[in-house]
């Protein structure tokens, strides 16, 4: 067919129509109609393998067949460069030489990214008070820094307690649980490590930079995959331990997140919304000739100081293979791939927040499609026709009106508890729900996840002590907070008095249960055993002493 | 210029036309396939199937000019589909009378299976055979796939290693040095091909657009082959038990999985089927050379014994050299058909997809019904979101779903009444992958009770000499195969400890499958009872962590603590807890699947420096090898089906087993019990036990939606779904809109009669939005919410506009007016306190009764002492 296609001039319609023919047969025998198909199959990521499973099953209706089996984003960055899949979802780009000195390049083969689902890495815990779970913990993020380098190793570390605006944890030992394969859960929340706490991540790594594969040190426990991590922390073994997920996983399974305190004062949990509102704030490597076109720069998501920002959000990307010769690339796969990625990033991003994830808005999006141009370079039979940001169903911006980002506008402004010196919020994590004092808050359609109950212990008592840690926590203008955001226009902060004041959050108590002491179990056991003998006993021997009295008598 | 449009068109045609021949005509370097005499014996088994006999014997050219014959083999194969279809599907293949096969491979697919010998070799091929068929399309060596670049070149070997070149039957050609491609390549396009006085065979691949693939590297092969690809090879060398028999189950690949093979409707394939016999060698030189030696070797491994170091084979009777005349002659060729591919959802498509929430069990039907949705103008995009169903119904209740896919009655969350219309019958597998000993192939049949399922879940076998040292349970064995019970049921089996047989894979998240797995033991009286502490009659016990454990429950806690102590330096490093690496329970039943697919257990006990970052690390265990397999894991049906895993039969009545079945569903179906209208059925385990025929497992998805202030047009959209998935959705076949395996067709009559009223039922109520809140629609709230059972007026529990805590509120459109009483709802008790958990004590429970025995028996003791023995005063 290419011979043909260099015999023939530039020119008229009518040729370009006899083109396609010829193009679409020699290629595609037997199915003219729809665009054909071939199967095409990748590995890697599996922080965001929940969602693109989903995408999987919803493009089969499309005819399109697609093969993923995660295995972790450095497999999959592998297993693209040796030319054995025909894609890769990977948190972080190649790095031309790994931690270990390996080589971590495509191998010559040319590729483009582009963003495919963006999300929160998220922590997980078990913590239980008494014998109830703790659903409502609140971590800075240099906390959660010295956590996972053992320099904070129990419960009750002071630290703790000050980030929960003084409620304090039982002595209960730390134990921080990180994945033991490489994965880009890793290298997103040690590329964070690295920008804001380089004093603490440094020392502990022994070098500067990013890892994929996180160096377990004492108490720490290395798990396999993210199921694992779970399966480890949410164990009835797991008590007092803390692990990095993506939210999806504690979303669903119904476990808590730590809140983690942000620029704005706030501590936030990766709801879609939170995610949604920091990622506007990520700048993309926009130089064209960079190898690293188009991969985060995540310093302003860090910072960002809007009070719903979520400071560890970040996205996958998808590494295609965009080679004219590529060794395993055809017309028919290209088109998959470009009708897979059209889906995923239109109308599968309406499931991003029931999942655990956060759609992409649109600048992303935009250059997604930029790249998705680059499969219709490399092959002129590719259609694109028809796949554009206008005919996209993504639910952060609307086709015909692109400007502005509407989700972050409709994100709920976190709870007055939720801030620094106040609180904390009774409400429970890893529900996919916001904390908020909106009521209106989480409209439109993709509405979050289960309905947040109430808390998980009964009672407990008012706000506690207010402001007491805030000095030294050093919530920079904490109080005056400005009124009008200047990204969505809604108004921020506002009459924290007022809402915390009937806010009247309902709180694991601060204190330890009662019931929840081995010593008192004991003590209760025993003296309910005397009682019961008594009962039985008393009335025998007082109607035995009135008869004794009786026959005395 | 509509005459130069009709004569563009005009062109477009025939060029249309041109190309259509183009595959017809590019047919390589055909090499001159001798038109094979067809089998002995062809014919049809059924329609559908088929079975063949062929005479396959290996020959020995003497130097003095005489024969020696080895003995004959006569080989049977049948194969049980091969018209109509679909990519990805699995025929099965099975022959008798082959030379028994020896040097099992751990893993028969691609080039792993290449070390074997005796091996039956399996291929998909473009082409078919028939003296009447046009040359270009029979089938021949260069039309068979095989994923790499070693199962079909043989690449630079040295004199002992080149057989092929004393093959009897060769031509002149092929017994060249250099040999399977004129020309020959030379060292620009090929480096390693041909080096003095290294033999090359090539065996190259044809594409079906006409493309040659050389094959004599891993960069000259076809864009779909590729070694450790997420897609792994179908192509198989298959074992052949001591008895002459075997079988596989092979996947076969359309141009969708495959493009360069290019099998679709209209272009003809085959199955090619070839068992090895061993090369027959011409005649020898004097004196005979090493490829006269090597020709001639008969195999040195045992029959029935195992290869899984990989060590090297005789390759005169290995399976590298199928397409060597020898073998190829032996070949059976499987004719099979393509369907025509489904009509597909145009991607283009403007209208925003319809989610419905929750649960796996209805995946495989889900698939095929989704183009009946979105083919339709009068219907609309559906797509099932698989998630937890208590996931799926809480964002159904907050609006975040139009409707959820659940398995059973789940709590109200809102104020809205929900109902639940049943969708499909079907149910979860206990599947199992499990190998005879020595070789002797696969386990068909394998029976289960709840007591042994107890003990899988709780954790009870010890899994390996790690376990030991947990408290309480040292008597236990290491294992299922270990375990007296499963022996007595199971007879047979190899007792070879494998740390999978001390857990069934099952799920991490709340779900009704597990809800109905853990009826099934709570209804057990020996299952319970071992679960309550007392020991098995072995002396078994269960694991005191998950001694007295609540039944049923929907999730399964991961309960145990004991980290053993060891003098492993990666033990050490990682501590871990051995118990749940053991279980290591995943989030979805497609991953279970997988798993089982590929027997690989999700055991994460393996603890091994990683070389390349000097950490001692924990992972997942390695893949069973084929001959030692051993895995069980919880299921769908649907997956069961789709993916032809085996599913267990299930004790129901001590004595009876049942398998999941048409019959054995339909009897659960028939004891299946509603409560109130538009509410699930209920299946009660202690009926299943009573019936005896039933399956256990058996279970009803329904489609749950609120049956008011649903918007107009999702709940059309909701009620249309009911009412199409309950008609032609129950049309069995693999086409759009059909039925699926691993289930029960829902039908107007018979047994799912109720099934079918009810469903239409609630689609009428859904379609209406008219039912009263909180009224006497079903799922008051749920099982164990007394307050809201009780709302039959206004109450309403914690409805609409009520800022409830932190309940996003605004999904629920108020404004729809409210019929009825319910007008401005007060908030009723906001901030929902967990439910209170009864808290029992064994001691506490057994204490009073005795105590107050004791204080009887004294009262009657003083009693009698009075009354009988006179004290003297």
């Amino acid at each position: 067919m290419n011979t043909a296609r260099r015999a023939i001039p530039r020119w008229t319609r009518t040729w370009v129509a006899v083109l396609l023919a010829l193009g679409s047969v020699a290629t595609l025998p037997g199915t003219a109609s729809a665009a054909a198909y071939a199967q095409i199959e990748g590995t890697g990521s599996t922080w965001s393998e929940l969602i693109v499973q989903q995408w999987i099953s919803d493009v089969d209706s499309n005819g399109m067949k697609v093969v993923y089996t995660g295995g972790g984003s450095s497999k999959g960055r592998k297993d693209f460069a040796q030319a054995s899949t025909d894609f890769a979802i990977s948190e972080i780009p190649y790095q031309g030489v790994d931690e270990a000195g390996n080589a971590d390049t495509s191998n010559g083969r040319e590729f483009a990214y582009l963003p495919v689902v963006a999300g929160g890495t998220a922590f997980t815990y078990q913590l239980k008070v008494g014998d109830q779970l703790v659903r409502n913990l609140r971590l800075s993020g240099e906390t959660i820094a010295k956590i996972f380098t053992n320099q904070i190793t129990n419960w009750n570390d002071p630290a703790i307690a000050e980030d929960n605006n003084g409620r304090s944890f039982p002595s209960l030992p730390i134990t921080p649980v990180v994945r033991s394969d490489g994965s880009g859960t890793t290298a997103q929340f040690t590329t964070w490590m690295d920008h804001q706490y380089p004093s603490i991540w440094r020392p502990f790594f022994g070098r500067s930079g990013l890892t994929s594969y996180y160096p377990r040190k004492g108490r720490a426990v290395g798990q396999a995959g993210s199921d694992q991590v779970m399966n480890t922390i949410a164990g009835f073994a797991g008590n007092g331990s803390i692990g990095y997920v993506e939210y999806s996983y504690p979303v669903n399974k119904d476990y808590p997140v730590v809140k983690v305190l942000n620029k704005g004062g706030y501590y936030v949990e990766p709801t879609q919304y939170n995610v949604a509102v920091a990622l506007t704030k990520a700048r993309i490597n926009q130089d064209k000739s960079s190898q690293l076109y188009l991969t985060q720069v995540l310093d302003g998501v860090y910072t960002a100081t809007d009070p719903r920002a979520y400071p560890l959000s970040s996205y996958s990307y998808m590494v295609i293979p965009t080679g004219r010769n590529d060794p395993r690339m055809s017309t028919a796969k290209r088109q998959t791939l470009a009708d897979f990625l059209y889906y995923s990033l239109c109308s599968g991003q309406s499931k991003a927040g029931p999942y655990g994830y956060s759609p992409l808005p649109l600048n992303l999006v935009q250059a997604g499609f930029q790249q998705i141009a680059k499969l219709k370079q490399a092959d002129s039979a590719v259609d694109l026709t028809s796949r554009d940001v206008k005919s996209c169903n993504n639910p952060t911006f609307d086709g015909k009106n692109l400007a502005g980002n509407k989700l972050a506008q409709i994100a709920p402004q976190p709870a007055a508890c939720d801030k620094v010196g106040a609180g904390p919020c009774g409400t429970a994590t890893g529900t996919g729900t916001p904390s908020t004092d909106d009521p209106g808050a989480a409209g439109g359609g993709e509405g979050g996840g289960p309905a947040a109950g109430g808390g998980t212990a009964g009672g407990g008592g008012a706000g506690g002590a207010g402001g007491t840690a805030g000095g030294s926590v050093g919530a920079p203008g904490g109080d005056a907070a400005p009124v009008i955001d200047p990204e969505t226009g809604a108004v921020v902060g506002g009459d924290v008095a007022a809402t915390s004041a009937d806010g009247a959050a309902i709180y694991a108590n601060p204190t330890e249960l009662v019931a929840g002491r081995a010593a008192d179990t004991q003590a209760f056991g025993w003296l309910a055993a005397v009682e019961l003998i008594a009962l039985v006993l008393l009335p025998g021997l007082y109607v035995a002493s009135l008869k004794r009295r009786r026959s005395v008598r | 210029m509509s005459a130069r449009r009709a004569l563009a068109a005009l062109a477009a045609l025939g060029i249309a036309a041109l190309g259509l021949a183009v595959p017809a005509e590019v047919a390589g370097p055909a090499q001159a396939a001798p038109a094979q005499a067809a089998p002995a014996r062809a014919a049809a088994e059924g329609d559908d199937g088929y079975r063949a006999t062929r005479e396959l014997t290996r020959v020995f050219a003497n130097a003095d000019g005489t024969t020696y014959s080895f003995p004959t083999y006569r080989v049977t194969v049948t194969a049980d589909k091969t018209e109509n279809l679909r990519g990805r599907q699995r025929i099965r293949i099975s022959w008798k009378g082959a030379q028994p096969s020896g040097g099992r491979a751990s893993n028969p697919y691609g080039e792993n299976g290449l070390a074997q010998e005796y091996p039956v070799v399996v291929l998909q091929c473009r082409g078919v055979d028939g003296a009447s068929v046009p040359v270009a399309k029979r089938v021949r060596p260069e039309t068979c796939w095989t994923a790499s670049v070693a199962q079909r070149s043989q690449v630079s070997r040295s004199e002992g290693e080149a057989t092929w070149r004393h093959d009897l039957y060769a031509d002149d050609a092929a017994k060249q040095r250099t040999s399977g491609v004129t020309p020959f390549p030379g060292a620009q396009e090929c480096p390693t091909a041909d080096i003095e006085p290294y033999a090359t065979r090539l065996t190259p691949f044809v594409a079906r657009g006409g493309r040659t693939h050389l094959a004599c590297d891993a960069a000259h092969m076809a864009p779909e082959a590729a070694v450790g690809a997420a897609f792994p090879p179908a192509e198989i060398a298959a074992f052949t038990e001591a008895n002459g028999t075997g079988s596989v189950q092979l996947e076969v690949r359309s141009e969708t999985e495959n493009e360069s093979l290019g099998c679709n409707h209209r272009v003809a394939c085959s199955v090619v089927v070839i068992p090895i016999v061993g090369l027959s060698c011409d005649a020898p030189s004097q004196p005979p050379t090493a490829g006269d030696q090597a020709c001639r070797k008969g195999g040195r491994f045992a029959p029935g014994s195992s290869n899984f170091s990989g060590e090297g084979i005789d390759q005169a009777v290995g399976p590298a050299l199928w397409w060597s005349e020898s073998n190829w002659r032996n070949r059976f060729t499987i004719p099979i058909t393509f369907g025509l591919p489904p009509d597909t959802c145009d991607i283009r498509d403007p209208r925003p997809p319809t989610g419905f929430y929750g649960s796996e069990l209805l995946a495989q039907a889900a698939t095929q019904w989704a183009p009946a949705y979105c083919l339709a103008e009068d219907r609309f995009k559906f797509q099932l979101n698989q998630m937890s169903d208590e996931a799926g119904f809480a964002l159904m209740s907050s609006g975040g779903g139009v409707a959820a896919a659940v398995s059973s009655e789940h709590e109200r969350r809102g104020s809205d009444p929900v109902g639940y219309a049943p969708t499909a019958v079907t149910g979860f597998s206990i599947a199992y992958v499990v190998d005879e000993p020595d070789n002797g192939g696969e386990r068909t049949r394998l029976r289960l009770n709840a007591r042994l399922l107890a003990k899988l879940l709780t954790q009870s076998y010890l899994g390996s000499d790690l376990g030991r040292g947990h408290p309480g349970m040292a008597g236990n064995p290491l294992a299922i195969m270990n375990d007296p019970e499963f022996q007595e049921l199971n007879p047979g089996l190899s007792t070879t400890t494998q740390e999978a047989g001390a857990t069934l894979l099952s799920l991490s998240e709340s779900s009704d499958v597990v809800e109905q797995l853990t009826a099934y033991i709570a209804a057990d009286p020996d299952a319970r009872a071992f679960v309550s502490g007392k020991a098995d009659p072995w002396g078994m016990k269960v694991n005191p962590e998950y001694e007295d454990i609540e039944l049923p429950r929907s999730e399964w806690p991961l309960l145990d603590t004991y980290v053993p102590a060891t003098e492993n330096t990666c033990r050490k490093e990682n501590p871990a807890v051995y118990f749940t690496q053991l279980a290591a329970p995943v989030t979805a039943l497609r991953k279970i699947s997988e798993a089982l697919l590929d027997a690989w257990p999700n055991v994460q006990t393996r603890c091994e420096l990683d070389a390349s970052t000097q950490q001692y690390k924990l992972g997942r265990v390695d893949r069973q090898s084929f001959g030692s397999r051993f895995l069980l894991g919880v299921t769908s049906l649907g997956d069961a089906a789709r993916y032809g895993l085996r599913s267990a039969a299930l004790q129901t009545r001590p004595g009876t087993y049942v398998a999941p079945s048409d019959a054995s569903l339909g009897a659960a179906v028939r004891l299946a019990r509603q409560e109130r209208p538009r509410a699930p059925f209920v299946l009660d385990q202690a009926d299943v036990r009573k019936a005896g025929s039933a399956y256990p497992g058996t279970m009803v998805v329904y489609t749950a939606a609120r049956l008011r202030n649903l918007p107009k047009a999702d709940a059309a959209k909701v009620a249309q779904f009911i009412r199409v998935s309950t008609t032609e959705g129950q049309r069995r076949g693999s086409g759009n809109g059909e039925l699926p395996e691993g289930f029960l067709p829902i039908r107007r009559t018979g047994v799912t009669a109720k099934l079918f009223a009810s469903a239409q039922d609630v689609a009428d109520a859904v379609a209406a939005q008219r039912a009263p809140a909180g009224g006497d629609g079903p799922g008051g709230g749920g099982p164990g919410g007394p307050g809201g059972d009780t709302s039959g007026g206004p109450a309403g529990g914690s409805g609409g506009g009520v800022p409830g805590g932190d309940v996003p509120s605004a999904e629920l459109p108020a404004e729809e007016a409210a019929p009825g009483a319910d007008v401005e709802a007060q908030p009723t008790a906001v901030p929902a306190m967990p439910g209170t958990e009864p808290v029992s004590s064994r001691l506490g429970g057994g204490l009073l009764p005795a105590l107050v025995l004791v204080g009887l028996l004294a009262v009657a003791g003083a009693g009698g002492l009075r009354f009988f023995v006179r004290v003297p005063r």
